[in-house]
Parts: C-alpha cells; sequence; structure tokens
C-alpha cells in the first residue's frame, strides 16, 4: 500500500532512490542538496536502505565511485549542486560516454560568482551537451516518482544512460509538500533488477574497457550515443505510461501542455516557476487571451518534433528562463525551442525572458506581465527578436 | 621454491607485444606483479606509460588477459572504490588494482586517494614512480627529484638549473594514513617484490599501498643494460629505503650498512649530469635525513 507524507524535496529524493534500491551510493554534502545526503545516510543506518554507502571526500569522487561500481554491475545513485556539479565535470561526461545508467538528483543552484548559494538551472542547463538525459521536475511527488522512472529509462536496452533529475534549490528541496510515497513491492514490480550486458568489470569475463580508440570508431560510439539519445525520446514517454498505469500519476513524460489547445499565445516554462506560470494563464484566460503554458521537461533529449508540434500555427511564443546563455544574449532554453521552430513554423515573434536567477522568486505577476508582453508581439516582424526582457524588480 | 620457479608457474596476465621502451623496467615490474596477483583481477591503469604502450589496449586489441580500464588521470582511486562496493555487495572476493604513475598519484589522484585510504576502502594501489611525466616526455612532477632535468625543468646553456624542490616523500605520507600496508620496491629485489604483493592481497580491512621506483630510462637518460643497476644503486645508496609498514609497525627490509655513496647512483642518469660538488652533498644530505627518520620509526 502507498502512503501520504509531507515532505521536502531532499526527502522525496532521498526515498524515491531508496525505493529504487541502488547497490551503491556516492555523494559529498553541498547547500541545498546536503539534507538529502543526510537523509540517505540515515536510511542505510537504519537499514531502511541496503546500499554501500561512500561518504567521499569530493565531488569528482561521488561520480567516480558510482562510476567505477556502476562499471562493475551496480544500481547506482549520487546527488549535487552548482558547483559540485562543476567540480565533477570530468567524470561527468564520462558517466554517459561509457553509458552508465546512473542516476544522479541535481539540486539545482546558481553558478558563482557572484557568491551565490540560492536556486537556479545554470549548472545542469550549462552541461546539457555532456550526454546525459536532463528532466526538470516542477514538485515533490514529481522528484520522487522521477527518480525511480529514471532508473527505468536510463537502464533500458535502447538507452543506456545516465539520467539527472534536475529540481529546484529550496524552491522545492525546502518546501514541503504533500507527497504519496508509493510501496516497495510495486517499486519492484515496476523496476526490476539492473543487469549490465554492453560493459562490465568483472573477472568471470574478461573486457579491456576504453583502450585507446581512433577517431573513426570514436564517431561510430558519438554516433550511436546521439540514437541512445534519440530512443529515450519514445523510451520517457512510454515508461511515463507504463508508470501512470501501475501507480495513477502522469507527469506527462517530455513536456506538459497546459490550456494550449486553443491558445494564440503560448508561454513555456521549466521547473518550479511553472506553478507561477500556470496561474499567470489562468489570470489572463479570465481576461479572454487565449494564452497556453508549455512546460519543458525533457531538456536531454530535446523533443523537438513535439514542441514544434505544440507550437504551430501560434501567433506569439515566450520563453522564459532561469539562466544565461553568455554570448546569445538570451537564455539556454530559449535557443533550444528556436532551433526546434527553425524548420517548422513560419516566422513567429518568439520572445526571451530571463529571470529568477541566484533564488529571486519569480512570482505571478512577473509571468502576467511576459504574457502582456506576448499579447502585443501577435502579429508583428520576427526581427525586432531577440531581445531579452530581464525580469528584475527594474523591468519585466 | 625460489621466485623465479614461482613466478613460472604464475600465469602471464600482460600480452606479449606490447610497446614499452627498451629494457623498460615498469615494464618487468607490472608482468611481475600481474603474474602474482593472478586473473581474479581488475585493474586500472590510468593515463601514463603502461597506458600508452597498449596495456588497456589499441586497435581493438587489449594488452591484457584480466579485466582492465583506464581511468581518469586524477579518479583512479575512487573508481576503484565503487568498483571494490559493488564486489562487497556480491560477496565475492576480487582484487581491485590501481597500477598508476606517479603523476596519477602524487599529484592529480591524490585527493581521491587520500579519501579511498581514509575512508579504509580495500583497494591495493600500486604506484610506480618514475619521477614525472615520462608518457608525455618527461616533466616535471611532485615525485621528481631535487636537481633534476626536465623539460618544464630545464638546465641552462650554463649549466645551471634542474628541479629546485625535494621530492614528495609519498610512502611516507601514505604510511601516515594509518592504513594496514604500506611498502616500497624495487624491480632490483624481486623476491622482495613478490612477497609485497602477496601481503597487500591478504589486507582485507583497508587500503594496501605500494610504491615502487622505476627508473626511466629515456627520461632519465639511463643506458637500458643498466636499468636493474641503477635500480639497485637507488636501494644501496639509500636514496630509495625498501621498507614496509604493516598496521603502524615499521620494518627496514634492507638494512644498508654500508651505503655507496648518493654519486654511484646520480652518475649513471643524465639527468643530474649538470649537478655540481654543492648540489649533490645537498642531495646526499636529503638521503642520510630520510633514512635516519626512517631507522628511527624502525626502532
Amino acid at each position: 500500500m502507498s502512503m501520504v507524507d509531507v515532505l521536502n524535496g531532499n526527502q522525496a529524493a532521498a526515498k524515491g532512490a531508496a525505493l529504487s534500491r541502488p547497490d551503491v551510493v556516492a555523494a559529498y554534502p553541498i547547500t541545498p542538496q546536503t539534507p538529502l545526503v543526510e537523509y540517505l545516510t540515515q536510511f542505510v543506518a537504519n537499514g531502511e536502505l541496503e546500499a554501500f554507502m561512500s561518504e567521499v571526500e569530493s565531488e569528482h569522487s561521488a561520480m567516480s565511485v558510482v562510476t567505477g561500481a556502476s562499471l562493475a554491475g551496480s544500481r547506482t545513485f549520487t546527488a549535487t549542486s552548482s558547483q559540485g556539479l562543476a567540480l565533477m565535470y570530468e567524470p561527468y561526461f564520462r558517466a554517459s560516454t561509457l553509458r552508465l545508467p546512473v542516476v544522479m538528483a541535481i539540486v539545482n543552484r546558481e553558478m558563482i560568482s557572484p557568491q551565490t548559494v540560492w536556486g537556479g538551472p545554470q549548472d545542469s542547463m550549462t552541461l546539457r551537451d555532456a550526454g546525459w538525459i536532463q528532466i526538470y521536475v516542477e514538485d515533490n511527488q514529481e522528484i520522487l516518482d522521477m527518480i525511480i522512472q529514471a532508473y527505468k529509462i536510463g537502464e533500458d536496452s535502447r538507452v543506456l544512460l545516465p539520467v539527472n533529475i534536475c529540481y529546484d534549490g529550496f524552491y522545492l528541496s525546502h518546501l514541503t509538500e504533500r507527497v504519496e510515497i508509493p510501496d516497495q513491492n510495486s517499486v519492484d514490480k515496476f523496476l526490476p533488477d539492473y543487469t549490465p550486458t554492453h560493459i562490465k568489470l568483472d573477472p568471470k569475463i574478461p573486457m579491456a574497457v576504453d583502450p585507446l580508440t581512433t577517431g573513426d570508431l570514436l564517431m561510430e560510439y558519438r554516433e550511436k550515443h546521439m540514437v541512445a539519445q534519440q530512443n529515450a525520446l519514445k523510451v520517457i514517454q512510454e515508461v511515463n505510461e507504463d508508470f501512470n498505469k501501475v501507480f495513477g500519476r502522469n507527469h506527462h513524460g517530455l513536456l506538459e501542455k497546459y490550456r494550449c489547445d486553443d491558445a494564440d499565445v503560448i508561454l513555456i516554462s521549466l521547473g518550479s516557476m511553472t506553478g507561477a506560470a500556470r496561474e499567470a494563464v489562468d489570470y489572463h484566460r479570465e481576461k479572454g487571451l487565449a494564452v497556453g503554458l508549455l512546460k519543458i521537461r525533457s531538456l536531454r533529449p530535446f523533443p523537438q518534433e513535439e514542441v514544434s508540434e505544440v507550437l504551430a500555427g501560434r501567433q506569439a511564443i515566450g520563453v522564459v528562463d532561469r539562466n544565461v546563455s553568455f554570448g546569445w544574449n538570451t537564455g539556454i532554453l530559449y535557443q533550444e525551442i528556436r532551433s526546434a521552430l527553425y524548420e517548422k513554423e513560419k516566422p513567429v515573434p518568439i520572445l526571451p525572458f530571463i529571470g529568477g536567477l541566484g533564488g529571486e522568486d519569480l512570482r505571478i505577476e512577473a509571468f502576467i506581465s511576459c504574457i502582456d508582453r506576448l499579447k502585443e508581439a501577435r502579429g508583428t516582424q520576427q526581427k525586432n527578436y531577440p531581445r531579452t526582457c530581464w525580469l528584475n524588480k527594474k523591468g519585466g | 621454491m625460489k621466485v623465479a620457479d614461482y613466478l613460472n608457474q604464475c600465469e602471464e596476465i600482460i600480452s606479449p607485444g606490447i610497446s614499452a621502451c627498451v629494457g623498460c623496467n615498469v615494464e618487468l615490474t607490472l608482468r611481475t606483479i600481474m603474474r602474482v596477483l593472478g586473473k581474479n583481477t581488475i585493474f586500472a591503469v590510468p593515463p601514463g606509460c603502461m597506458g600508452g604502450v597498449g596495456v588497456v589496449g589499441w586497435n581493438k586489441q587489449s594488452g591484457a588477459k584480466a579485466p582492465v580500464f583506464f581511468p581518469l588521470l586524477d579518479n583512479t582511486a575512487s573508481m576503484l572504490s565503487g568498483i571494490k562496493a559493488h564486489y562487497l555487495r556480491e560477496g565475492r572476493e576480487v582484487n581491485v588494482v590501481a597500477f598508476a604513475g606517479d603523476g596519477a598519484t602524487v599529484d592529480a589522484g591524490f585527493q581521491c586517494l587520500s579519501g579511498a585510504a581514509e575512508r579504509g576502502d580495500n583497494i591495493i594501489y600500486i604506484c610506480y614512480d618514475n619521477e614525472g611525466y615520462m608518457n608525455t616526455g618527461y616533466q616535471r612532477s611532485g615525485s621528481t627529484s631535487k636537481g633534476s632535468w626536465t623539460s618544464t625543468t630545464p638546465v641552462s646553456t650554463t649549466g645551471k638549473g634542474g628541479k629546485k624542490q625535494h621530492k614528495k616523500n609519498f610512502p611516507m605520507l601514505m604510511a601516515m594514513h594509518d592504513i594496514p600496508y604500506v611498502a616500497t620496491i624495487s624491480p632490483a629485489y624481486i623476491d622482495d617484490m613478490v612477497k609485497k604483493v602477496q601481503h597487500a592481497m591478504t589486507v582485507k580491512d583497508g587500503l594496501a599501498y605500494l610504491h615502487i621506483l622505476n627508473p626511466c630510462l629515456t627520461g632519465w637518460g639511463v643506458d637500458p643494460k643498466r636499468s636493474i643497476e641503477v635500480s639497485r644503486l637507488s636501494v644501496q645508496t639509500r636514496y630509495f629505503p625498501l621498507f614496509e609498514v604493516i598496521n603502524g609497525e615499521y620494518r627496514l627490509n634492507r638494512e644498508i650498512k654500508k651505503p655507496k655513496p648518493l654519486e654511484e647512483f646520480l652518475k649513471l642518469n643524465k639527468k643530474f649530469s649538470h649537478l655540481n660538488e654543492e648540489e649533490i652533498a645537498d642531495l646526499q644530505a636529503n638521503v642520510d635525513r630520510n633514512w635516519g627518520r626512517l631507522v628511527a620509526l624502525c626502532s
């Protein structure tokens, strides 16, 4: 029987990880992920989680320990934030290119400088091209459910890739919400044991992992990795459907549409900001504007087809980024959306918004003003954009 | 049984035909150690000479008959910790072993090795110390001895230069982690090497650390046929004492009551050829100081 509890995001992540029965966990504490490490070590101490827990001396080693364990055939879990993720970049990239289905929660935190500890997905979004699957979630239920789903997605033989479940620091990590915790038996049935068939360090079946490799062979590796990312588009949807059947919760796979069917303008969000954005959509709907909201869940693989399908025939589109893409004068998600639309859509205004950096609140008013701008932009020429609108105290 | 007979009956794990330099004593060391460790071993060879010569593999062929992989330069110990964690969970005894150069050990990889040692992860970590980054043409490392010419501590046209600092006393640093086993090894003393590897295999309650001084013939400028002679001289001059630390107890494995002058070792290495009498005396004083401390710890 599932049970209902009140959990913060880190507790939800710890529960999701424990229910997935990892063999080896390694993690190094960093704000705002720290309580997650404490919950996991407590679970191990209580015997609620039968895993080898490695209290490593750095994030670099956290990723290295889980990579080693996964190479030997273990199911593994780790978690980090911000500077910790930056430190683990070297083994992070390698976990994906070794095709190891490691699962890592990223408790999104802004990158320094200036010094900050608060939320924002700049950390993981900057690493979007390191070969991992990256799924961004909105609430604590999604955190718990998606960590379980992450193993099923990553371990699928069509995918075999590591998966990040990314959630905003503090807004989710330290916020308590009602969360339904599935029972262990149902999770066990949903998520069978991991048995690697593609790579394994085992004296019974000796193999050399990563000998020096020439460019033509390396290109073959990259091509297959790219195919695996594309396969994941399908697998993410399938796993979402399977999960919904068993547990009765639909998290909508690659993306989630809200009041999009008849919408003239669409605002696009990612992560915990989505709740406030929904309220703003409702506000404008009441005032008669046909506006919808599109929440991007899977940044990698990027659901290009699905996004362009949702956005086809709209009059204006807005993207709210809680991050920046230096050198583009916009956020990262904005660039992704624009690229996805290039071939399919006749040019329409696509407005870039940036706000909520360094943990700043993205209030309903900010989204209302974004939609106001979309309303004005309908039918205007694309060439006036992009000019990023900063959702800060001065403007927005 | 004589050590040669013992080794002869052990299976060769390293493939023939790897492309190490002529006379390389690291290849000899690796072949010997892997014979002792046997097939029930997973070993890591981070970027360095032995990776470069094809021990992990090249062109779709592997250089080993046991599972082998390239860790990153700086995460050998922690990747092995993860592998060992898996086999502990599975309840299987497997030798989980690093064969890493000094760059991957005393410099970039030190943090994670220190972490694994402190946590008591049950791995065998072997450092082949050739006193620099040899695979890329001999750049200085924290393990390069004072006075050495390297490509990044060059000697001027007037004969001045070389590395300005003494090498890290790395076996002693590892001993200070209070791990169950630390030992130094020389390829000139194969019987001692075999015993120490065998002892490392019996350690089950923490990390076993083996430090081997392997003169690099091309980098140091040593005549290939004198490869083992130079190795032996490093011990006979007390430059590289053979000792072991078993659960905190220090033992000298070669007494060296009448040490040869350090100069006898130095003069066979081209990398020291620019040193003057004063600089040689400084190196000799350092050797004497380190020996004195070791003897005090052993008594």
